[in-house]
């Protein structure tokens, strides 16, 4: 039973060239303790996905289609008002990109607590702000000294704490962290994603976290989303995506991190750069121009996201999944300049 | 393929002409387009105004005569035109105000920059003088100087407000400038061993440019309505034809505050104000596409 | 190309109610950077790695130890003699976003020095079209689609590489990056190292490397030599693959440690670990900076300052070891704790491991 189930999400932003989709057709369930990846560059729609499933999908974007099924809730897209503010912060709590800027400056971490309480119509504060500390306490801040502090006397790390503090001080039962972990150094990312597994483990979370580090996030997803030019190419269960990937995008990805072992002249950049809303291909398969694997059919028809394997993989790719497994790639199509 | 036909497809509009670029820029909303029209109808009378109409016309049997066919906004207590009398006192008015904020431009702008830029001992230097300017009261100035001065040319009152009015600029330049200053393209051009003048007037002045403009086409309406403050209470001799001297001659004179007669008189120049101020509001509004190439090319 | 030697730089804060006191940001830094070398410096945010990256490019001074630069100690010079070695020493900056001016195409933003340059040398400036379109060809961009465009038509990874080119203009010697790819998507990360190892090998340009992730420091090119710093202290150094194969200062671990494994394909190191507190900048002590968060730490720690010794040997007794490790050979592997000790934190390939 999944407690977020979105189905075929299509979110549109409005150009000059008309209305032109950023996610297609999107399939996602996220499942209770489960940790969902949520992989992609920038540009791939990803953080736009991620806030479709709040219904707070900024203009000039619309939801053009599809469902967000909230486990005993209802759909979030149809959501208006004072109901979908409800939602957002008490069912689903999202720690925003840019977390560490997101704090007020000019209050103290507690009265901003109490204004997402009274926000909320938390009638007993009290219990909140004690259940606030605990779950900083549990995270390996000092509740007390958090809570009067202000967010410049806070590190990068501890302010990503507190947004996981705020996300899920409401008893949200599904978590959505949007590049938890991109400003951060070494350290504090070790840290910061140690405590969200643990977080997600104590509290039987559906956690979702966007990010375009694909190390990061294999180091405590159970489930990993590859998203490319506003579609899911492939998903399935982490491990299994990341020893076999089947779609020649996830492959490219995977080659193209830096690691601490391994060879390193093995590691390949990415040809080409990521595209944006107006110049990704309207026809045919997203990925064909970075693409070594591609066939005809990728210039005219665009493949579906379809499982084919047993145990919940699905890909979307013409070519067989063996070719892209075995590895035996040519040169990309075309590859423009790079990125 | 499509890759490089889309990334070439995207920059067609990278290099415009500056001149398309305004066009542009104007066009996208219609309180742009009025906005300067507006400005550009003052600016045609305050050249053209005195040409069109050298000298007015006395005529003693129509004083504060009514609007009517002959007379668009009625007479004044000579009997003149209003309306002729309003195009005519542009010149004065606008002039001021256009060299006052050359002024503020130029100084304001060059004395904030070079500060904010070079920090340390000049921009000591500089800002203790701007605090002395700051300081200046321009209106008693004004008066004790209209005792020596003659202030019937516009140039000596413009000389006058401008060199008191540029201090606010040159503050608010320099904390721009300081805060551009660690942004990294400085730190890269410093490195690079770019000269300072390349510097300042290549690097750092575009990126203040909307910011100065936006200051200064303020700061136009801040000098049109002191000058025309300082004819209205009377405390500059009056020595020619403007919207000023206007206003103070239907108050004192024609009594428009107590009897009808010369309302018209008084409203005139009064809804020019108005309408210029809102001119140039209305135009603020595209300063910042005009500078920004970010937002000059979004759709 | 360039020697320091115990380069510190220590900044004065005046609290309203504290009164001064002094912040170190770098105590003592040693290193030396040959012709086309490689130099890495890693370490977490606040350590001082930007201080020292802002000394190199003579954006900030320091204000003890020796810089020697192509041979001439700098700090003798003044402040214009000093610019023309500087100038040679060009900084690729951490933030592609703001490294570039926002109104100022890429033509624009090359041109300038590429005049400048032009001058200098008694080249032809009026050649400076095609110098431009040679050195965005170097670093892997179409010189006709880039040229006229404004910094915000191009993605994160270009501007990096226009950043790259722009620092090429004035003929460096050497490059300084600045957590150069840390604001750039993953996947293009790769692409920007490669062009900083191609550059050494065909233009013998050296680089200094300043990052907080270790992983991508391997991929600047060989014989590099890796810094670990600690609170504007060198605690470990070494050839790079030595320092991430066998670690032995109990920060270099941590460090090490944080690099996230890439499940499925490599397994943790058995001995994974992590500091046991938060860094605090404030405390004071006589010992060893990282005792405070060291898990190994001894009460010898909290009150010996180790300094740095080769490694093996004399590793008891170190504290009276005074050893001038600038005279150790390059690629020496040294490092600054009393209780050294291999352990093994490093992720491991799970193919290589079976092999």
């Amino acid at each position: 039973m999944s407690e977020v189930s979105v189905r075929s999400l299509t979110i549109e932003y409005q150009t000059s060239a008309g209305w032109l989709p950023a996610v297609a057709d999107a399939w996602l369930d996220l499942r209770p303790g489960e940790i969902t990846g949520l992989v992609g560059e920038s540009g791939s729609g990803k953080s736009t996905l991620a806030l479709a499933l709040l219904n707070a999908v900024p203009a000039p974007g619309r939801i053009a289609a599809g469902t967000v099924e909230l486990a005993g809730v209802g759909d979030v897209t149809r959501l208006t008002g004072k109901q979908l503010r409800k939602v957002r912060g008490g069912a689903l709590g999202y720690v925003f990109q840019a977390s560490q800027n997101s704090l007020n400056p000019l209050k103290t971490i507690g009265r901003q607590l109490l204004d997402l309480g009274r926000s909320h119509e938390v009638a007993d504060l009290r219990a909140l702000i004690a259940r606030a500390k605990d779950l900083a306490d549990r995270m390996g801040l000092d509740g007390d000294r958090v809570l009067d502090s202000y967010q410049h006397q806070l590190s990068g790390g501890m302010r990503q704490r507190v947004g996981i503090v705020f996300a899920l001080v409401l008893n949200a039962k599904v978590l959505i962290l949007d590049e938890p972990t991109t400003a951060l150094d070494m350290l504090s990312q070790a840290s910061v994603l140690d405590i969200v597994r643990k977080v997600h483990d104590e509290n039987q979370l559906s956690t979702l976290i966007i990010t375009h580090d694909i190390g990061a996030v294999s180091e405590i997803a159970d489930r990993l989303a590859v998203m490319y030019g506003g579609r899911i190419v492939e998903d399935g269960p982490l491990l299994d995506v990341l020893r076999r990937p089947s779609h020649p995008y996830t492959r490219a990805l995977i080659g193209a991190t830096a690691r601490i072992a391994g060879d390193v002249d093995a590691a390949r950049a990415l040809p080409g750069r990521p595209p944006d809303l107006t110049t990704v291909a309207r026809v045919g398969c997203v990925f064909r121009d970075r693409c070594g694997f591609a066939v005809e059919t990728c210039a005219t028809v665009e493949p579906v996201l379809a499982a084919w394997e047993d145990g919940g993989r699905r890909r979307a790719c013409h070519v067989e999944p063996s070719t892209v497994l075995s590895g035996a790639s040519g040169t990309p199509a075309a590859v423009g300049e790079p990125a | 393929m499509a890759v490089t036909t889309a990334t070439l497809g995207a920059s067609p509009r990278a290099r415009r002409p500056a001149l398309l670029a305004f066009r542009t820029a104007v066009l996208r909303k219609p309180g742009r387009v009025v906005g300067l029209a507006i400005i550009v109808l003052f600016a045609l009378m305050a050249v053209a105004g005195p040409w069109l109409y050298g000298r007015l016309e006395i005529d003693p049997d129509a004083v504060y005569a009514p609007p009517s066919a002959k007379h668009w906004l009625g007479t004044d207590f000579a009997g003149s035109d209003v309306l002729q009398e309003i195009i005519v006192g542009a010149r004065y008015v606008l002039g001021t105000a256009a060299l006052a904020a050359l002024i503020t431009a130029v100084l304001g702008t060059g004395i904030g920059l070079v500060a904010g830029y070079r920090r340390g001992f000049t921009d000591s230097v500089l800002m203790r003088i701007t605090d002395f300017i700051l300081t200046i009261p321009a209106f008693p100035l004004l008066i004790v100087l209209s005792t020596v001065w003659d202030f019937s040319s516009p140039w000596l009152m413009g000389l006058v407000l401008g060199g008191t009015g540029w201090g606010g600029m040159a503050r608010a330049v320099r904390s721009q400038a300081l805060s551009l200053r660690e942004r990294g393209f400085l730190e890269a051009a410093r490195g690079l061993g770019l000269s300072t003048r390349h510097i300042i007037v290549k690097e750092l002045l575009p990126n203040i440019a909307p910011y100065v403009a936006m200051h200064l086409l303020l700061s136009t309406i801040a000098f049109v309505t002191a000058e025309v403050g300082l004819f209205f209470l009377g405390v500059v001799p009056f020595s020619t034809t403007n919207w000023g001297v206007m206003l103070n001659q239907a108050v004192f004179s024609g009594g428009a505050l107590e009897s009808p007669d010369a309302l018209f008189y008084l409203l005139a120049p009064l809804s020019c104000i108005v309408l210029l101020t809102l001119g140039i509001v209305l135009f603020l509004d595209a300063v910042d596409e005009l500078f920004n190439p970010r937002l000059r090319e979004r759709a | 190309m360039i020697q320091a030697r115990g380069i510190t730089r220590t900044y004065q804060t005046h609290g309203a109610f504290t009164g001064a006191h002094a912040v170190p940001a770098l105590r003592g830094v040693d290193f030396t950077l040959p012709d086309g070398g490689a130099v890495s410096f890693i370490g977490e945010s606040g350590c001082g790695k930007t201080t020292l990256g802002k000394i190199l490019t003579g954006l900030e001074t320091f204000d003890g130890g020796e810089l020697v630069v192509d041979g001439v100690e700098l700090s003798g010079l003044s402040a214009r003699a000093r610019a023309k070695y500087f100038r040679r020493i060009q900084m690729i900056h951490q933030d592609p976003y703001s490294a570039l001016n926002p109104t100022r195409t890429v033509e624009a933003t090359l041109g300038d020095p590429l005049r400048m340059r032009a001058k200098e040398i008694g080249g032809d400036p009026g050649k400076w079209r095609e110098r431009a379109a040679e050195l965005l060809t170097l670093v892997g961009l179409e010189p006709a689609a880039v040229l006229p465009k404004y910094p915000h038509q191009l993605s994160g990874g270009q501007r990096q590489r226009v950043v790259i080119a722009r620092a090429l203009t004035v003929d460096p010697e050497v490059l300084i990056a600045d957590e150069a790819v840390s604001m750039i998507d993953v996947s293009m990360r790769l692409g920007i190292l490669s062009l900083l190892r191609d550059l050494r090998t065909r233009l013998g340009i050296s680089l200094v490397f300043i990052t907080h992730d270790v992983a991508t420091a391997r991929y600047v090119g060989d014989g590099g030599e890796l810094h670990v710093i600690y609170r504007g202290e060198v605690v470990e150094r070494g050839l790079t693959d030595d320092v991430i194969l066998t670690p032995v200062h109990p920060y270099t671990q941590c460090l090490l440690s944080a690099v996230p494994i890439m499940r499925g394909l490599e397994e943790p190191g058995p001995d994974r670990m992590a500091p046991i507190r938060a860094l605090d900048e404030r405390t004071a002590t006589p010992g060893c900076l990282f005792e405070p968060r060291c898990p190994f730490a001894t009460q010898e720690c909290a009150l010996t300052h180790p300094t740095l010794v080769p490694l093996g040997g004399d590793g008891a007794g170190v504290g009276s070891a005074a050893v001038d490790v600038g005279d150790l050979g390059d690629g020496a592997h040294v490092h600054a704790c009393l209780h050294p000790a291999a352990r093994r934190v490093v992720g491991v390939e799970i193919g290589a491991a079976s092999a």
